[in-house]
């Protein structure tokens, strides 16, 4: 099949995405379908054909959306009502919406998360022992100890310090 | 004109704590929190306001709590009832806002309860976290409750408060995102951006009737 030319193709937007809590896999077909389905149960399907939205990249917690031009409002107002993909809690944080990925990638913070250092790799908080499992700047993030248990609590350094 | 969060729950409510919510709030976009349970503080220029939130209690136990809490400096709700309970909790002194509308009855909050808010200074909340976190009917609901709401405000002209309700830094949006979210409810740029302050409105007291010049 030829190729349209580029004056009858369907203008697009790009959305840059954060995923969060950082360090979660993002699997861009699961993550697909959690957005697609947020889309629909807000607007319908018919928004949902106009917007023809599309997970078109994933680097590390970063996200590439794509929708066609004009219904970027909608795309991002649909993204601020997801809440998980599959059974794993998430938040998507629009940072920027551009007509190309190579401008959005401007706009990629290249600072890798700060590791935990050894001293705080286990944390008592209260009363119970937490491992620390991502730091950044002031933030830091830990799950109870013992492999059965993955909830996350979300701290701050500073939390660490009282008694 | 404070762009306030008016309810999150911290730890131990939920999964962060206080200085975190703080941290990401003013990554956000937001300039203060009403944190339920919690004492005021300022963590990294954001004011942290502490919240009470009065719910599933007679009125003449709430008359009592008002009482003792109203000098407390806390921003005071109490959850939505029926009619005559909502009109008696408008009209308590200290009372800050009124929460869980979308949750009342269909006949709860009418054109008296919304002339009795604009007099008295109490706002009604609008909590995202119905519309975030549901879907199907239960946030089809909400979204007609809520558009009613806007309906009275225009006409009377209430405080509202905006809040995600949210008890993790994961249900945090940005003040953009709040904004887009309110566009639903038929709100637009400058009457999001009014709700969003509407803490801050209710927590000054007003101007007396009568201004003494000497």
């Amino acid at each position: 099949m030829t190729p349209r030319p580029p004056t009858l193709r369907d203008k697009r937007r790009y959305l840059l995405v954060r995923v969060e809590p950082a360090g979660t896999p993002v699997d861009q077909k699961e993550l697909y379908y959690t957005i697609a389905d947020a889309i629909t149960s807000l607007f319908g399907d018919a928004a949902a054909a106009v917007m023809i939205q599309a997970v078109v990249a994933a680097e590390g917690e970063y996200v590439f959306i794509r929708c066609r031009r004009g219904s970027e409002r909608e795309l991002a107002i649909a993204l601020s009502t997801v809440t998980a993909c599959r059974d794993t809690r998430i938040a998507l944080r629009i940072i920027a919406a551009s007509g190309t990925m190579e401008s959005l990638r401007e706009r990629i913070r290249p600072a890798a998360p700060a590791p935990v250092p050894a001293e705080e790799a286990e944390i008592t908080f209260g009363t119970t022992t937490f491992t620390a499992v991502h730091g950044s700047g002031q933030k830091i993030d830990v799950i109870e100890k013992g492999f059965k248990n993955a909830h996350r609590l979300y701290l701050t350094r500073e939390d660490l310090e009282l008694p | 004109m404070k762009i306030t969060d008016a309810a999150v729950f911290p730890y131990p409510h939920g999964d962060t704590s206080v200085r975190r919510l703080a941290l990401e709030a003013a990554a956000l976009g937001f300039d203060s929190l009403v944190a339920i349970d919690t004492p005021a503080a300022v963590y990294g220029g954001i004011d942290v306001l502490s919240g009470i939130i009065i719910r599933d209690t007679p009125m003449r136990d709430i008359v009592n709590r008002m009482k003792r809490l109203r000098e407390s400096g806390a921003v005071i709700s109490v959850m939505a009832g029926d009619a005559g309970f909502n009109r008696a909790a408008i009209g308590l002194k200290g009372m800050h806002i009124l929460r869980g509308i979308h949750a009342a009855d269909k006949t709860a909050f009418d054109h008296v309860s919304a002339k009795m808010a604009s007099d008295n200074r109490v706002a009604v909340d609008i909590d995202l976290s119905t519309i975030i976190g549901t879907r199907g009917i239960a946030r089809q609901r909400a979204i007609a409750r809520y558009r009613d709401i806007i309906v009275l405000e225009r006409r009377f002209e209430f405080p509202l408060t905006v809040s995600t309700g949210t008890a993790s830094v994961l249900g945090l949006r940005a003040v953009r995102e709040i904004t887009g979210i309110c566009s639903l409810l038929g709100m637009d740029t400058a009457d999001a951006e009014r709700a969003l302050g509407g803490v801050e409105q209710v927590m000054v007291p007003p101007p007396p009737p009568v201004r003494v010049i000497a």
